[in-house]
């Protein structure tokens, strides 16, 4: 019986992380299959994330929860001002270009956060950061649980975003075909902008979301998470939003699972060599029905 | 391919009198001179075959970690140890290559990223190997012919003679029939196929050859530290480097990566107070430079500019 609670108190965990790694995942794979460009950076966004909960915290003494009011708005706008100066430029460029000038901002975002915080991992400590819940007889942690929550409440504004507007149409029409959404009226370079600022809000929001969880280190961290986005997203399909829900869960419990029970410090691992694995057999994802191998 | 060859051998004089005219800034050069190798190995298939890697720390590592290994555990004298990395790195090259060689593209990137933290990972902990996150340190080296393998003017030497023969490899190739097919890969591989060039072969080879090169310089880097450790040899950041240090000096050209490893470590130098460890800020801001303004880079763009004129040249007669 305690194997079975164990083992449910490890998938409860694992899928509550994963939510977060899904949040993460869908900036990538929303901003991929809109504007065809993988995004370097986008793990450091999530670092920028996390030290503007920091920042927000020894300020003003907010929660992090407080301070994604101001910092998921900064982020939008930070996101759309990148797109329009830099990304915008080179999207008629060849593929690389795009993925040598987001491999740039990430450089240099990381070693901007580097001069201006130092080196020393950064946390924001809240009173709730060990409390548990318990639930049907598993213990949930708090700051999982919240976290859950938010994904959710994002992941249902983007949903209705996506579906229910005509912003969303139209992204969705521009994701299908670029050209086509011109012709039929759509401004595809403000598409690529909001999209972009999506993006950027979705990681600076999971960044705050994970603070109170772990701790915040300037470069090393941004490649960590931009890892797990590019894992999350090619598990579900590169450029699909569902799929990417799907591959951060699943990513979450086989981290969580692997770790407790074969080798934990191959935790980090367990991703990459399913990702290789997905990357190798079926580099549509798991969920993927476009089969065009280019 | 004479012209370039007298320039080689020119900077090789230059390169032999260095220490005797400047014993004190060798440590520098030893960095100039390492990633100029590297960067122009990783060029091999980064840049004349267009496969961008993200991941050639690995082979670094491996060099690194052959060499003191080698040393430490077996007694093996660095020269077996490298040619030892060489091979192993070429074998990984082909079954690595032989893997991800079907995926296009950005997927390809990604891959040698995974790949190359996996290999980091094995590292920090399969502590009876490799020691684990501690790493491995070189407490005796040989010495071949009486001379001290831990001074800096012989470890210059060892970077100055790797550089050189990167370089000179990279001449032969850019005029040898196997230079015209990394080219014709790289621009279509579908019109490569046309004529005759099986792709996957092609960027095999050009894998093999990037990936022994870029060990043996991992080596004599081993040797320079003398202490290995996994996060510092294995980081994505050092991959990253030696990829942007080809690009913004300039991809598919002959001097491109040399003349990037003497501009950034430079650069990195000159600015080593101001930004301290944040000196990949000047890599963040060159390369967007370069993806914006000069997309062939410094040696890429001077080239271009130099055809041009003397195209103007010709027109008027």
């Amino acid at each position: 019986m305690a194997g079975l609670d164990i083992f449910l108190q490890n998938v409860a965990n694992g899928v509550l992380i994963g939510g977060v790694y899904a949040l993460i995942g869908i900036g990538l794979t929303l901003v991929f299959g809109v504007m065809r460009t993988i995004n370097f950076a986008h793990g450091d966004f999530v670092v920028l994330g996390m030290y503007s909960a920091v920042l927000f915290n020894a300020l003003l003494g907010w929660d992090p929860y407080l301070s994604l009011l101001l910092a998921m708005p900064i982020g939008f706008f930070a996101g759309v001002i990148v797109e329009r100066f830099i990304l915008s430029r080179v999207i008629d460029a060849p593929p690389e270009s795009a993925l040598l000038a987001t491999l740039g901002i990430s450089l240099i975002i990381g070693n901007t956060i580097l001069l201006t915080f130092g080196g020393e991992p950064r946390s924001v400590q809240v009173s709730y950061a060990s409390s548990t819940l318990s639930i049907a007889g598993v213990n949930v942690s708090m700051v999982l649980l919240l976290a859950g929550i938010a994904t959710v409440i994002m992941i249902g504004a983007l949903y209705t975003l996506l579906n229910r507007t005509e912003v969303g149409r139209a992204i969705r029409g521009t994701a299908e075909n670029r050209l086509g959404a011109e012709l039929v009226g759509i401004d595809t370079r403000r598409i690529h902008s909001i999209v972009f600022g999506l993006g950027v809000m979705l990681a600076v929001m999971a960044g705050v979301t994970l603070i109170p969880l772990l701790f915040a280190t300037p470069t090393n961290t941004g490649a960590v998470f931009t890892l797990k986005a590019f894992v999350v997203t090619v598990l579900g399909g590169l450029g699909n939003v569902g799929a990417a829900i799907a591959g951060g869960i699943l990513l979450g419990v086989v981290e969580v699972l692997g770790a407790s029970y074969f080798m934990s410090e191959y935790r980090e691992a367990y991703g990459l060599i399913a990702f290789l694995l997905i990357l190798l057999f079926r580099p549509e994802g798991l969920f993927g029905r476009t089969v065009k191998r280019v | 391919m004479t012209k370039h060859f007298l320039g080689l051998g020119v900077l090789l004089a230059v390169g032999i009198v260095y220490p005797a005219i400047f014993p004190n800034y060798l440590t520098i050069a030893i960095s100039v001179l390492l990633f100029a190798g590297w960067a122009t190995s990783w060029d091999l298939l980064g840049g004349w075959n267009g496969q961008v890697s993200l991941g050639h720390a690995s082979f670094v590592g491996l060099g690194a970690y052959f060499v003191a290994i080698g040393q430490s555990r077996f007694g093996l004298a660095p020269w077996w140890t490298m040619a030892m990395a060489a091979a192993f790195a070429a074998a990984l090259g082909y079954f690595w290559g032989w893997l991800t060689f079907s995926l296009r593209g950005p997927y390809f990137s990604l891959s040698t990223i995974a790949v190359a933290e996996i290999l980091r990972l094995v590292a920090i902990n399969e502590e009876w190997l490799t020691g684990g996150a501690t790493g491995v340190f070189i407490a005796t080296l040989p010495e071949p012919f009486g001379i001290d393998l831990f001074s800096r003017v012989a470890q210059f030497y060892m970077a100055l003679a790797f550089a050189a023969v990167v370089v000179a490899t990279v001449i032969v190739i850019s005029r040898a029939r196997f230079g015209y097919q990394l080219r014709a890969v790289r621009e279509d591989e579908d019109s490569a196929m046309a004529a005759g060039i099986d792709p996957t072969t092609t960027k095999l080879k050009a894998f093999m050859l990037s990936a022994a090169l870029t060990s043996i310089g991992g080596g004599i880097y081993g040797i320079v530290l003398a202490f290995i450790e996994p996060h510092v040899i294995f980081a994505l950041l050092l991959s990253v480097q030696i990829a942007l240090t080809a690009i913004i000096g300039g991809r598919g050209t002959i001097w491109g990566p040399a003349v990037g490893a003497l501009v950034l470590i430079g650069a990195g130098e000159m600015f080593r107070t101001t930004f301290a460890e944040a000196n990949m800020l000047i890599y963040g801001i060159l390369i967007l430079v370069v993806v914006l303004f000069v997309p062939r880079g410094i040696v890429g763009e001077l080239a271009r500019r130099r055809i041009r004129r003397l195209y103007a040249k010709r027109a008027q007669g």
